[in-house]
């Protein structure tokens, strides 16, 4: 190879990665809308697909179908798509600042700790001022917001590594399930059938209301993010590295447990604890369009979405007539599709 | 008044328009108003003609008779074929649409589909208490479109919600008088048996405990409703008194505890449940054999050698469906004769749960519904 033309070929094949990566979200993309399409299209009332676009498009007639269509399956496929989207994006900003391939808001405790706030309002539901429905996910968005708060409080007081991050998040996870099966032993088996259908996930408590929560702070916390995009790559080297490169690491790391412990906070209060996506999204974002966190942000949404709203149409189809529980179906679905992808994926760089 | 029984299929009375039981009605358009019991004001246009139900199905067939069921789109069939498979076997002869019946899945295991339920358009949502609880949004959009909801609760086991459910079911249904019959055959049984144990002088220590898991597993015991109301109106001292977590409506007891308070009676409460191979059985197409040998190792736990329940052969197994319906006042009288056997001789609460059944139902009664377990006299 000639040395002059080395750079050129540095360059092209910088572009071909690229446009490879492109391609692949774009994939993604495309694979979104026809799984959303098909989350909207199916249900146990097998209403005939004209009939439901004639009522997605305000043609209908049928105040039953209408209501059928526009509140009960259009508010489900959307949340499906935002929440999915958030996990995705806020297990690859944790994966990333975290330094850590197993970080997620499962893994790091934030899930238990909405799962304990959601607990506690159920607990205590009826004898606060709000009504259960906004009371329950309040709840479960605040505590949420604590246990990343915990995390990066013990971050500050003994300067930040990142292990010390991870262990934190993992006292934490401990910390909040133990206070969760408190809350358990204690409740009455009304309450408790309550926190364990919570716990489990379901997408069918979704409102309109309810996805243009998450939907705007998934709106309001990706340009944040994305901003940092070049920071938070430059800390995929390690904490000294991008300290030499000029990257505020301790404040890069607060933002985004900020940005992480909202976009969570907010999934999981109007669905539960739907598992594995936050950890999976990224990792399959990952092996398709690499570290680069201005690729990798983004397409952990993209595949986030995906994957829970591919989810949520098994969970239809899979005995119809009734719907699976989401989370389970999550993870049926999304563990061997990772699991053929890691190991395709095996010895290419 | 028409006797509302037998009467022809709800459609073919529409159809026809004319027919005699229609012309000697107060006019239907003026709509019909239900209190059901929770004391809600339930308004509908005429009598339901596309029910959806979710739980007391016995006490819908009771007051519906089996043809009532022509008016039913949709039920809970977890709640029925599952959790009394015997007692569903039974009513598919008389009630064959229940085979292919529409299923809107069950609020207690978490399959519930609103969708599936605004598909089937009913004009009435009968929902059990519990049920009632668990979906506020959803019933608040069954009611903006227009889709009355009325609330049965048989399961708290106070006497006047028994009633008001079973009068809503009546007028919903167009079946008021016998309705009627069936909460006075009830009132009366209750007022019976509440005045024969009045004046006891001492309240015998009775512990019941459902006996879905079998002997090794501490099933559920019961307090402020369903099994816990039954052993206060047949002049019981229920040990779970107080000792719930909650609301204490239910849930277990300490093992240790159940020793210590040394009941006088015990009774597992056994069902025909799918899927539990150690649990007590009872009911249709059970012999009393089968179910005193599931009842046998409830005897034979740690410790229960020395209570006095067991020194005295005083351990009974009943069916669990008897402690939330219409027909409960048997168990009641099972409960109290087993506890006052001098102040109950001359009453058979098997024969009257029998006859019930011939009465107000369209199955035949067998099996075995409550049973001690040694026969009397051994």
């Amino acid at each position: 190879m000639e040395p002059a033309s080395a750079p050129a070929d540095a360059v092209s094949s910088w572009r071909a990665t690229n446009t490879r990566r492109m391609g692949f979200s774009a994939l993604g993309c495309g694979l979104l809308l026809v799984s959303f399409a098909a989350d909207v299209a199916t249900g146990p009332a097998m209403l005939p697909i004209p009939a439901v676009l004639r009522s997605l498009a305000g043609l209908g007639s049928d105040a039953m179908l209408d209501a059928i269509v526009r509140t009960l399956r259009l508010p489900i496929a959307l949340m499906a798509a935002v929440v999915g989207a958030a996990l995705g994006l806020s297990g690859a900003v944790m994966q990333t600042v975290l330094n850590n391939a197993l970080a997620s808001s499962y893994t790091l405790g934030i899930s238990a700790a909405a799962g304990f706030g959601a607990a506690l309002a159920i607990l205590v539901g009826a004898s606060l001022p709000v009504p259960e429905a906004w009371a329950i996910p309040a709840a479960a968005f605040a505590f949420a917001g604590l246990a990343c708060a915990l995390v990066a409080g013990v971050g500050r007081l003994r300067g930040a590594t990142p292990e010390l991050l991870v262990l934190a998040g993992i006292a934490c996870l401990f910390l909040f399930q133990a206070l969760l099966s408190l809350l358990q032993f204690l409740a009455s088996p009304e309450a408790l059938q309550q926190i364990v259908f919570w716990l489990f996930g379901s997408l069918q408590r979704s409102s309109m209301a309810k996805v243009g929560i998450v939907a705007l702070v998934f709106a309001v916390t990706l340009p944040v993010v994305l901003a940092d995009a070049w920071r938070l790559t430059a800390l995929r080297l390690g904490d000294e590295r991008a300290r030499a490169l000029g990257v505020r690491v301790d404040t890069l790391r607060l933002r985004c447990f900020v940005v992480v412990s909202l976009l969570t906070g907010a999934a999981v209060a109007f669905v539960g604890t739907i598992g594995f996506i936050g950890l999976v999204a990224p990792h399959i974002a990952r092996i398709l369009v690499g570290e680069d966190q201005r690729h990798l942000l983004p397409a952990s949404a993209v595949f986030g979405a995906l994957l829970l709203s591919a989810a949520s149409v098994a969970s239809k189809l899979i005995l119809p007539g009734t719907v699976f529980p989401i989370g389970i179906v999550t993870a049926l679905l999304g563990v061997p599709f990772f699991a053929w992808l890691v190991l395709a994926s095996r010895g290419r760089p | 008044m028409h006797p509302s029984h037998p009467r022809l299929s709800r459609r073919t009375t529409l159809a026809f328009g004319l027919s005699a039981a229609l012309a000697g009605r107060p006019a239907w358009a003026a709509g019909l108003s239900v209190t059901d019991a929770l004391g809600r004001s339930v308004a509908l246009k005429g009598p339901a003609e596309r029910i959806v139900i979710d739980f007391n199905y016995e006490e819908f067939t009771a007051v519906a008779g089996p043809s009532g069921w022509d008016r039913v789109v949709g039920f809970n069939r977890t709640q029925w074929a599952d959790n009394r498979a015997a007692v569903f076997r039974r009513y598919l002869a008389p009630i064959p649409r229940l085979t292919t019946l529409a299923d809107v899945g069950s609020t207690e295991v978490n399959t519930f589909s609103m969708e599936r339920l605004l598909s089937l358009r009913p004009d009435l949502v009968v929902l059990g208490y519990w049920s009632f609880v668990a979906l506020p949004e959803q019933i608040k959009q069954m009611e903006a479109l227009g889709i009355p909801v009325m609330v049965v609760d048989y399961n708290a086991e106070i006497p006047e919600r028994h009633v008001a459910s079973t009068l809503a079911l009546g007028i919903a249904t167009d079946n008021e008088e016998r309705a009627r019959a069936l909460a006075a055959l009830y009132t009366g049984k209750l007022a019976d048996i509440r005045q024969r144990v009045a004046d006891v002088p001492v309240r015998p220590k009775v512990y019941v405990e459902l006996g879905q898991g079998g002997a090794d597993v501490v099933g559920n015991t019961y307090w402020k409703g369903m099994w816990g109301r039954l052993l206060e109106f047949a002049g019981a001292d229920n040990i779970a008194a107080g000792r719930l977590p909650g609301a204490g409506a239910w849930g277990p007891l300490d093992p240790e505890y159940v020793l210590a308070a040394n009941p006088d009676a015990v009774f597992i409460a056994g069902s025909s449940w799918t899927g539990r191979p150690q649990a007590v059985l009872t009911g249709f197409d059970t012999d009393v054999a089968t179910t005193r040998a599931r009842l046998a190792p409830y005897a034979k736990r740690q410790g229960w050698a020395g209570l006095k329940a067991v020194r005295n052969g005083q351990v009974f197994a009943m069916e669990h469906g008897l402690c939330r319906a219409l027909f409960d006042f048997t168990a009641t009288q099972f409960i109290a004769k087993s506890i006052f056997p001098d102040r109950f001789a001359d009453l058979d609460p098997v024969a009257e749960l029998r006859r019930y059944h011939e009465q107000f139902l369209p199955v035949a009664f067998d099996g075995t519904w409550m049973t001690r377990l040694t026969p009397a006299g051994a």
